[in-house]
C-alpha cells in the first residue's frame, strides 16, 4: 500500500510539473504579453510597453525565464501575478476555496440524482425511465454555456434565486435574505447556501446526467450475470439484489471516473464561473489567460493539476475500499 | 432630489489595482471617477470645461511668467502659462487638506520614468511635459512647453493622488506597486465622491459617501447624494444584462448591444427597466490597410490609393448600419462621428455607394474578371483577395466584416475574414504582419488635439503606419502640418477650419476607412434617478455625485 501511494503521489508531482510548465510556455509563447493587454493594445505606447516587460522581466527570452520560475516553483513559490501585484498561491488560495464548495455541492447533487436514477433506469423499463433517459440525454447534449445562460434567465424571470454571484450586493436594500435574527458567519454562510443553487445545479445536472446514464448501461450488465442469476434463484429480494448485490458491481466503473470528475470539478469551470459571477478558479484562470498572467496562469494550471491527481487518488482509494480484488493487488 | 440610499452597478473587469497612474483599464477609470477628483472637468455632456478642484484660472502672459518676480526657477516656456487657484477648504477623504503640493505631487510622479505612468502621454504636448510650480498654498502655476489650443482642457486627464499617503513610495521608488488589491481601503484617500469601503476580490467593489466631499448642489446640500454604490464585478454582459431585469442591477456598465436591444425595449415596455438614449457613439469602427511595409511583391494593388478607394465606395455604408448594428448606427466616412458635434463635419466629402465607380477603379489598377468566374484577377491571372483581422468574439465587429466581405464579393474582391485574439492581432500590428486589421478604437476626447497620437505620422496610435521618424507621404505630411498648426492655434475657428481640411486629406487618401458609428442605449432600473450619461466611458458614473436612488427597497 505504501508503494502504491509513493507511486501515486510521484505521478502527481510530475503531473502538476508538466501541466504548470506547459501552461507557462504555451501563454509565454502565444502572441502578445501582459504589457500588450496593459497598455490597451494596439496604438499602446511602444516605449511604455517596453519599460513594463523590462521591469517585470518580461523582456526576457522565454527559457530563461522559465528557468527562473521553475527556480522558484521548486520551492513552491510560484512567483507575484502580473495582474494582481500578490503571490499566485495566495490568489489561487483564496479561489480555490470558493470552487471547492461549488465543487462539493455539484458533487452531492450529481451523486444524489445520478445514481439512483441510474439504478431505476437500468433495472426497469416504463414511460417514467424512458423519460429520464431521454432527459439525461438532452442534458448530455446541452453545452455548460447554455446550461448556465438558461438557469440564469430562469432565475431572472422567476426571481426565486440570486441570479449569480457569490453573496449578496446589498441586503438591507431588497437584495439577499435580509437581516433579522443573524448576523456575521452565520449570515453570510445562509447567504452563500442561497447563491449556490444555480451553478451547482448548472455544473450538477449534466454530471448527474452522465452518472446516470453510465450506471444504468452498467446495472443492466450486472443484471445479467450469472452471480446476480444465482443470488435470484436463491430467492433474494429484487430490492436487495438490486441495492446491494448489483449496484456494488455496476459502481466500479463508475467510481474510476469519479476522480476525473472531483479534479474537473475542482479545477474549476470558465463558463459557468463567468456567466453566473461566482468567484473561483475557473474565473481566476479564465482573467489570467486574458491578462497574459504567466506565472498566475501557470500557477492556476497546477492547481488544477493537483486537484485532478487529488481526485484520482480519492476515486482509486473509494475502488479499493468497495474491491477487495483490487485491495490485494494494492 | 433624494438624498440616501443605495444603487448597485457592474464593471466588467477585475479591478488590477487602485492607483490610477499605473493602470488606465475601464475599471481602474470608473474607480477614479469615484475616488479621486481632478484640477478641471470636461463636461460629458456639454464638452465644456469646467473648474473643480481648480476654482479659477487666467492665462498669463508668457513674457510676464517668465521675467516676473515669481519666476525663477521656471524656465522660459514658448506655450501658454496659466495661473490657477485652487478651490480652498477642500480636504481629502481621511480630512487632510488639499493643497498646491498635491498638484505638484501628481506632476512629479506621473512624468516619474520609474512610474511608467499610463497618465504621462496624456499631459503632456509635442512630448515635453507640462511644467508646474507652487505660488502658494492654493496657487499653482502650469506652463505649457509649446502653444496648445485645447488649453487647460488637457489637465481633465490630471487625477490628484494625495500627497501624503504617496509621497514615501514615489520617493522609494515603488509608487507602481502601491495601493494594490489588498492595500487596506483606510490606507487610501481621495477627493472624489466616494470612498472605497470594501474589495471582494471576483465579486464586487463597495463605496460609501465621502463624508469630506467637497461639491454641494444648487440647494447647498452636500453631494453625493447616495450614502453607498456597489460595483459588482460580472465579466458577462448577458448574465449583466438577465440581472437588471431581474432588478438585482441598477445600471450597467457598458452600452446595450444591438442584438440586446429588442429584448431590453420589452423589458422596459413592461416596466423592468429604462433605456436611455446616448446618441451616436464616438467612436466608429475602424478598417485601415497596413501601409507601413513596402509594396508587396505579389499584392502591389493593395497599398494602391484607388484600390482604398474602391473598398471603400463598394460598401453601402446604409445598409451597413441596418445589418449590422440594426438600424441602430449612423453611416460615416470618416473618424469624427455625430456623436462628436463640435468636430463634426457632415459635408466631408466622399463615402457614397458606388459599385461601378469601384469596378472601374479596379480595372484602372489592372485588376479584372479573366477567368469569367466573376471574380477579379490581376496581371498574373492571380485572384484578388486579401485578408482582414479582426478581434474574435465582438459580435458588431465579425457582423461587420462579414457584410464587408459580402460588399467587395460584388465588385469581384474576395476577402477572408480571420478572426484572432486580441494579443495575436495585436502582435501582427506590431511587427507590421498583415493585410487590414478592422478593429474598435477609442478617442479618449472629443478634442482632436487630445487625440494627436492618432492624426499625427510620429505617433503611437497612427495606426495604418504607426511611429514614423518623418512623414512617408505627402498627405500625411500635411495632415502633419495641419494638426500641428490646429493643435496649437488658440482661435477656435482657426481650429475648426484646420481641422476641416485635415479630415478632407484623411478622407481622399483613406488610410482607414470608416463605415457606422453605433447609437448608444444605456439600461437601468427604475430606481436610478437624475442620470446625465455620456458616450464615454464610464457612461453613468462620471457624474455620480449627482446620482440618486428613487427609493430604497
Amino acid at each position: 500500500m505504501a508503494r502504491y501511494l509513493v507511486r501515486r503521489l510521484t505521478f502527481a508531482v510530475l503531473l502538476v510539473f508538466c501541466v504548470s510548465s506547459l501552461a507557462l510556455l504555451l501563454v509565454g509563447l502565444a502572441p502578445g504579453d501582459y504589457a500588450s493587454e496593459l497598455f490597451g493594445g494596439i496604438g499602446a505606447n511602444p516605449a511604455l510597453v517596453a519599460a513594463t516587460r523590462a521591469s517585470d522581466g518580461l523582456d526576457r527570452p522565454l527559457g530563461q525565464q522559465y528557468a527562473v520560475w521553475l527556480g522558484r516553483a521548486a520551492r513552491l513559490d510560484f512567483g507575484n501575478s502580473l495582474l494582481y501585484r500578490r503571490p499566485v498561491t495566495e490568489l489561487i488560495r483564496q479561489r480555490a476555496m470558493n470552487t471547492a464548495l461549488l465543487a462539493i455541492g455539484a458533487l452531492l447533487v450529481a451523486t444524489v440524482l445520478g445514481l439512483p436514477l441510474g439504478v431505476l433506469t437500468g433495472s426497469r423499463r416504463n414511460g417514467g425511465t424512458a423519460l429520464v433517459r431521454m432527459t439525461s440525454i438532452l442534458l448530455l447534449s446541452v453545452p455548460p454555456l447554455l446550461m448556465s445562460l438558461l438557469l440564469v434567465f430562469l432565475a431572472s424571470r422567476t426571481g426565486w434565486l440570486p441570479v449569480g454571484g457569490m453573496t449578496s450586493a446589498a441586503t438591507e436594500s431588497g437584495f439577499g435574505l435580509g437581516t433579522s435574527g443573524f448576523s456575521g458567519w452565520t449570515m453570510w454562510a445562509r447567504d452563500v447556501a442561497w447563491h449556490l443553487p444555480v451553478p451547482v445545479l448548472a455544473l450538477a445536472l449534466p454530471i448527474s446526467a452522465m452518472l446516470e446514464r453510465l450506471l444504468a448501461q452498467s446495472i443492466e450488465d450486472t443484471i445479467g450475470a450469472p452471480f446476480i442469476l444465482c443470488a435470484e434463484a436463491r430467492g433474494l429480494s429484487r430490492r436487495r439484489l438490486l441495492w446491494r448485490h448489483a449496484l456494488r458491481v455496476a459502481l466500479h466503473p463508475i467510481l474510476s471516473i469519479y476522480g476525473l470528475i472531483i479534479g474537473t470539478l475542482l479545477s474549476g469551470s470558465f463558463m459557468v464561473e463567468i456567466i453566473t459571477a461566482w468567484p473561483g478558479l475557473g474565473r481566476l484562470t479564465y482573467d489570467a489567460l486574458r491578462g497574459r498572467d504567466v506565472y498566475l496562469v501557470a500557477g492556476c494550471a497546477a492547481a488544477g493539476a493537483l486537484f485532478l491527481a487529488i481526485g484520482s487518488l480519492i476515486a482509486d482509494a473509494v475502488q479499493v475500499a468497495v474491491d477487495p480484488r483490487l485491495r490485494e493487488s494494492a | 432630489m433624494a438624498t440616501g440610499g443605495s444603487l448597485v452597478g457592474s464593471v466588467r473587469a477585475e479591478p488590477r489595482s487602485f492607483n490610477r497612474y499605473i493602470n488606465n483599464g475601464q475599471t481602474e477609470e470608473t474607480v477614479a471617477f469615484l475616488t479621486q477628483a481632478k484640477l478641471v472637468r470636461v463636461n460629458r455632456i456639454t464638452d465644456d470645461v469646467e473648474p473643480w478642484l481648480a476654482e479659477s484660472w487666467t492665462e498669463v502672459s508668457r513674457q510676464s511668467s517668465v521675467d516676473g518676480p515669481q519666476s525663477e526657477g521656471l524656465k522660459p516656456a514658448p506655450g501658454p502659462v496659466y495661473r490657477i487657484k485652487l478651490r480652498p477648504g477642500v480636504t481629502f477623504s481621511d480630512g487632510v487638506p488639499f493643497t498646491s503640493a498635491d498638484v505638484l505631487f501628481a506632476f512629479q510622479a506621473i512624468y516619474d520614468p520609474r512610474v511608467t505612468s499610463t497618465l504621462a502621454d496624456s499631459l503632456r504636448v509635442n512630448g515635453q511635459p507640462l511644467k508646474v510650480r507652487a505660488l502658494a498654498d492654493h496657487d499653482v502655476e502650469v506652463a505649457f512647453p509649446s502653444a496648445y489650443g485645447a488649453g487647460v482642457r488637457m489637465l481633465d486627464a490630471l487625477w490628484i493622488l494625495p500627497k501624503h499617503k504617496l509621497e514615501p513610495a514615489l520617493r522609494a521608488g515603488t509608487l507602481a506597486q502601491a495601493w494594490g488589491l489588498t492595500t487596506p481601503p483606510a490606507d487610501m484617500a481621495g477627493l472624489g465622491p466616494f470612498v472605497l469601503r470594501e474589495y471582494r476580490a471576483g465579486e464586487r467593489m463597495v463605496f460609501a459617501r465621502n463624508p469630506h466631499y467637497w461639491r454641494r448642489d444648487e440647494q447647498g446640500r452636500p453631494l453625493p447624494y447616495l450614502d453607498r454604490l456597489t460595483l459588482e464585478i460580472l465579466p458577462d454582459q448577458t448574465a449583466e444584462l438577465l440581472r437588471l431585469q431581474s432588478g438585482q442591477l441598477d445600471f450597467t456598465h457598458s452600452a446595450v448591444r444591438s442584438e440586446d436591444y429588442l429584448s431590453l425595449k420589452r423589458a422596459q415596455d413592461e416596466g423592468h427597466v429604462h433605456l436611455l438614449d446616448l446618441g451616436i457613439g464616438l467612436d466608429p469602427d475602424w478598417f485601415w490597410f497596413n501601409l507601413s511595409q513596402p509594396a508587396a511583391g505579389s499584392k502591389p494593388w493593395l497599398r494602391a490609393l484607388e484600390f482604398r478607394q474602391a473598398i471603400s465606395i463598394s460598401v453601402n455604408r446604409q445598409a451597413y448600419t441596418e445589418t449590422v448594428f440594426l438600424g441602430a448606427a449612423a453611416p460615416v466616412h470618416g473618424p469624427i462621428t455625430p456623436g462628436n458635434p463640435t468636430w463634426y463635419w457632415p459635408e466631408l466629402p466622399g463615402g457614397e455607394y458606388d459599385p461601378a465607380r469601384a469596378k472601374a477603379l479596379l480595372a484602372g489598377l489592372g485588376l479584372t474578371d479573366r477567368n469569367g468566374d466573376g471574380m477579379l484577377e490581376d496581371g498574373q491571372g492571380r485572384p484578388v483577395r486579401f485578408t482582414v483581422l479582426l478581434q474574435r468574439g465582438i459580435a458588431a465587429v465579425e457582423r461587420g466584416a462579414t457584410f464587408i466581405r459580402d460588399e467587395v464579393a460584388k465588385v469581384g474582391v474576395e476577402l477572408v475574414v480571420v478572426g484572432l485574439d486580441a494579443g495575436a492581432v495585436f502582435q501582427r500590428w506590431g511587427s507590421a504582419n498583415y493585410e487590414v486589421i478592422f478593429h474598435r478604437l477609442l478617442f479618449t476626447d472629443t478634442d482632436p488635439a487630445a487625440n494627436l497620437d492618432f492624426w499625427l505620422s510620429s505617433g503611437s496610435q497612427h495606426v495604418w503606419n504607426p511611429a514614423q521618424k518623418k512623414p512617408a507621404t505627402d498627405w500625411e505630411q500635411q495632415i502633419d502640418t495641419l494638426m500641428r498648426r490646429q493643435a496649437a492655434s488658440l482661435d477656435r475657428e482657426e481650429r475648426a477650419r484646420l481641422f476641416r481640411e485635415a479630415q478632407r486629406i484623411f478622407s481622399e487618401h483613406v488610410p482607414i476607412l470608416n463605415f457606422a458609428a453605433q447609437r448608444l442605449f444605456l439600461a437601468t432600473s427604475a430606481r436610478l434617478t437624475n442620470a446625465t450619461p455620456s458616450r464615454l466611458i464610464p457612461l453613468i458614473l462620471w457624474n455620480a455625485d449627482t446620482l440618486a436612488a428613487a427609493s430604497t427597497k
